[in-house]
């Protein structure tokens, strides 16, 4: 296996005739507002019908795939850690993963990323935009992508939520809806696991608020009756979707869940949030991101691995079986995902460093055609060999495995915006 | 000529591409070091290129030397503990010695016991000569007050053996009665534990080595004092003196100089002074006064010191970390 396959061909004729094509159907589009899908509304409506949901693991601070997903033993950038064989004949991952390696049936693993960009900063905008950044354009992240994409005007729950509750590495969590507007920003929690003031005031009754709520929408559909903006309109959607809001603030609390679930998760704070990502998910909620602080492990990379892989490995499969069980897996994709990986090279605090070059990431349930690796890197983790893929490539198959045609255009005013920067395309052989 | 904490200096290093995680002298100019490669090597230290032949057999890190007679005794993160004869350069025995990594081996002053201790948390004494487990020491918890799991780093006997006293991620440690097999004193030592709730949720540290006083009086413990950024090991370099039967702290030093872990700590027959090496990125060997904690003489490493030997009567002392052995003058 080589590089894969790019069905566009880069050059100008095609790259113009898709946009000429595009301007015309946009022009013909007509009374759109500035952004729009240029698909059929049945079938966009199909899309949400088929109620799919992602929740990303998000391994802040970069993790390393050598004590995850790529693990090199007896090399001299293998690290102390042992390989261990999967419940998948010739799949092999760290010994610090034992659960999952019992659980790589709905698991794919990609070894093969090369994104290139190995600051924290500029890494996590790559892996939640899926392409660089552009001057001229405000890309929305995957969450945004996904709400908009997978979820409902009339949800009673939130459709785009992020956990980021330690403080390092928070400025780097892109949470981004880009020119798709504030709509679907996420729902963010920095200090806690459930929102600060989704609860209706005690001194606001029921009956008053819903009084008042319906006294704002009159007034508010009245204003907007002659008026053209789309601000606006997202105010007032805001607005509207308070209540349903409101009604899911049970999903925040775990108490709700039984003991013996929220034991089989365990007691940390990423598990907590995990378990809660999975309320959300059942409830129909399109994306939720779980961040994990903090693995920049620039000393002590095995120390930091043996904790944290360890409550990976715990949290992750418990979830997956959790979704299993309950018949979400089927439409809950599960990712991890970081802005890198770290060095094949171990420094001299026995810590690993940036690395953009070759590492890994993971993706389970939802469309995707698990218990397979794919791509390789070299015999020491130096460079990917086979199979080489782009963040554009990944977000291109999460697209795809969701049922979302990743060459989908938005339109911000005439220009054409394609999910994918246009060399990206979907790694077929990940998906089910 | 006798090792003397006033003549620290380096007199030889020599590069390697392994890392080096144990030492131990085999006469004055041959020694083992246990490697990241999985292997032992033995090294001529005045040969200029210090070839290295090796005693192949444990597949991970090899973080235990210890000499037992004309035979050589190895640790490694694989749980093993393997007997050598050095004669032969054959492996004559191994041991299922622990279920997860063994992170130190101490021998008995008297050559006849050697300890163990292991990511499992059990800390085992055996027979350093039929490999029979004598002990098995259980008392530090599997996983850490915010349920992550835990690390047993280090352990060191008293020089009459009765005493053997260990150490973990936490910054708890115990000294064990080797006659009743027991528990008899409990030390804590929280600021070894980096425990960061906010930040990063997660940690870095421990006590990393420990040293009783040739008079039995005094305990050393070494590791890492508070730091503000663990994805680096930023903290100071920090040991703590205890008269351990008053569960008394005599003395804590926060290096001003020397950032790390305090990896290994040594004390000098005379009991007057101790060495204490480590580092983070770079390393440190530092004489330390046991009277009053402060440094006689110290030295940077060009690599962080994983362990030392010290050689007393040749006033040698060996370190090895990473990518260097150094062999230093006392």
């Amino acid at each position: 296996m080589s590089k894969r396959r790019n069905w566009f061909c880069g050059s100008d004729e095609h790259r113009i005739s898709r946009r000429g094509f595009l301007s015309t159907a946009a022009a013909t589009a007509g009374s759109m507002s500035a952004l729009n899908l240029l698909r059929e509304p049945t079938l966009a409506a199909e899309l949400k019908k088929q109620d799919k949901r992602v929740i990303l693991l998000w391994l802040a601070g970069g993790a390393s795939q050598l004590e995850t997903w790529d693990p090199k033993p007896g090399r001299p950038t293998g690290g102390p850690f042992a390989a261990i064989p999967t419940s998948v004949p010739g799949i092999h991952i760290s010994e610090l993963m034992p659960k999952m390696a019992q659980r790589m049936e709905d698991t794919a693993i990609i070894r093969s990323l090369n994104t290139k960009d190995g600051s924290h900063g500029g890494g996590a905008r790559m892996m939640h935009l899926g392409r660089r950044d552009e001057a001229t354009v405000k890309f929305p992240d995957l969450g945004a992508v996904l709400a908009r994409e997978l979820g409902s005007v009339d949800s009673k729950v939130p459709d785009n939520v992020s956990f980021y509750t330690a403080t390092e590495g928070r400025g780097n969590a892109v949470g981004q809806a880009g020119f798709l507007g504030a709509r679907y920003l996420p729902m963010s929690l920095t200090t806690n696991s459930k929102p600060d003031d989704l609860a209706r005031l005690e001194s606001i009754s029921e009956l008053d608020h819903k009084q008042r709520h319906d006294l704002r929408e009159l007034l508010s559909n009245r204003f907007i009756e002659y008026r053209h903006s789309d601000s606006l309109r997202s105010h007032n959607e805001a607005y509207s979707r308070v209540r349903g809001l409101m009604a899911s603030d049970k999903l925040f609390d775990i108490s709700e869940e039984p003991q013996s679930i929220r034991d089989r998760y365990g007691p940390s704070l990423f598990a907590e949030q995990c378990l809660i990502a999975r309320r959300l998910a059942e409830a129909g909620t399109p994306f939720v991101k779980v961040s994990r602080a903090w693995w920049d492990s620039h000393g002590q990379n095995f120390e930091t691995h043996l904790e944290l892989v360890s409550e990976l490995d715990h949290v992750m499969s418990t979830l997956l079986d959790d979704l299993k069980q309950r018949g979400l897996l089927k439409k809950t994709m599960v990712i991890t995902l970081a802005e890198f990986g770290r060095t094949p090279k171990i420094n001299g605090s026995l810590g690993r460093d940036h690395f953009a070059s070759a590492w890994s990431c993971s993706l389970s349930g939802c469309g995707i055609n698990g218990g397979m690796v794919y791509g390789a890197t070299d015999e020491d983790g130096q460079t990917v060999k086979d199979g080489e893929i782009d963040a554009g490539d990944l977000f291109a198959t999460i697209y795809e495995a969701l049922g979302i045609d990743p060459h989908t255009e938005y339109y911000v005013g005439s220009r054409p915006i394609p999910l994918v920067h246009e060399e990206a395309s979907a790694v077929t052989e990940v998906l089910a | 000529m006798t090792a003397d904490a006033n003549n620290l200096k380096v007199i030889k290093e020599i590069s390697r591409r392994d890392i080096l995680f144990s030492v131990v002298a085999l006469n004055e100019t041959e020694v083992f070091v246990g490697s990241s490669d999985s292997k032992v090597h033995r090294l001529n230290t005045e040969d200029d290129k210090a070839e290295a032949s090796e005693l192949s057999g444990h597949t991970s890190y090899v973080t235990g030397l210890e000499r037992v007679g004309d035979r050589l005794v190895s640790a490694a993160y694989d749980g093993k503990l393997k007997w050598w004869d050095l004669e032969k350069k054959t492996e004559i025995r191994s041991v299922d010695a622990h279920a997860k990594w063994i992170r130190r081996t101490a021998l008995s002053h008297n050559g006849k016991q050697l300890a163990t201790v292991s990511d499992d948390m059990v800390c085992r004494v055996w027979d350093a000569v039929n490999g029979k487990c004598v002990h098995e020491l259980k008392g530090h918890q599997t996983v850490t007050p915010n349920h992550f799991p835990s690390m047993l780093y280090c352990c060191a006997f008293s020089q009459d053996d009765r005493f053997l006293a260990t150490a973990d991620r936490i910054g708890h440690v115990v000294v064990w009665d080797l006659r009743s097999g027991k528990e008899v004193e409990a030390i804590e030592t929280p600021e070894m534990y980096t425990w960061d709730p906010k930040a990063r949720i997660h940690s870095i540290g421990g006590v990393r080595s420990l040293a009783f006083s040739p008079d039995g009086k005094q305990l050393v413990i070494g590791g890492m004092g508070h730091v503000g950024n663990i994805d680096h090991l930023g903290g100071k370099a920090r040991f703590e003196i205890f008269d351990w039967e008053k569960g008394e702290l005599l003395h804590q030093v926060t290096d001003d100089s020397y950032k790390g872990l305090t990896e290994r700590l040594v004390f000098h027959p005379s009991g007057k002074w101790f060495i204490a090496a480590g580092g983070d990125h770079s390393g440190f060997v530092k004489c330390v006064d046991a009277t009053t904690g402060e440094t006689i003489t110290d030295s940077k490493a060009p690599s962080h010191v994983h362990d030392i030997r010290l050689e007393n009567e040749q006033g040698k002392l060996f370190t090895v970390g990473h990518g260097k052995i150094m062999i230093w003058q006392l």
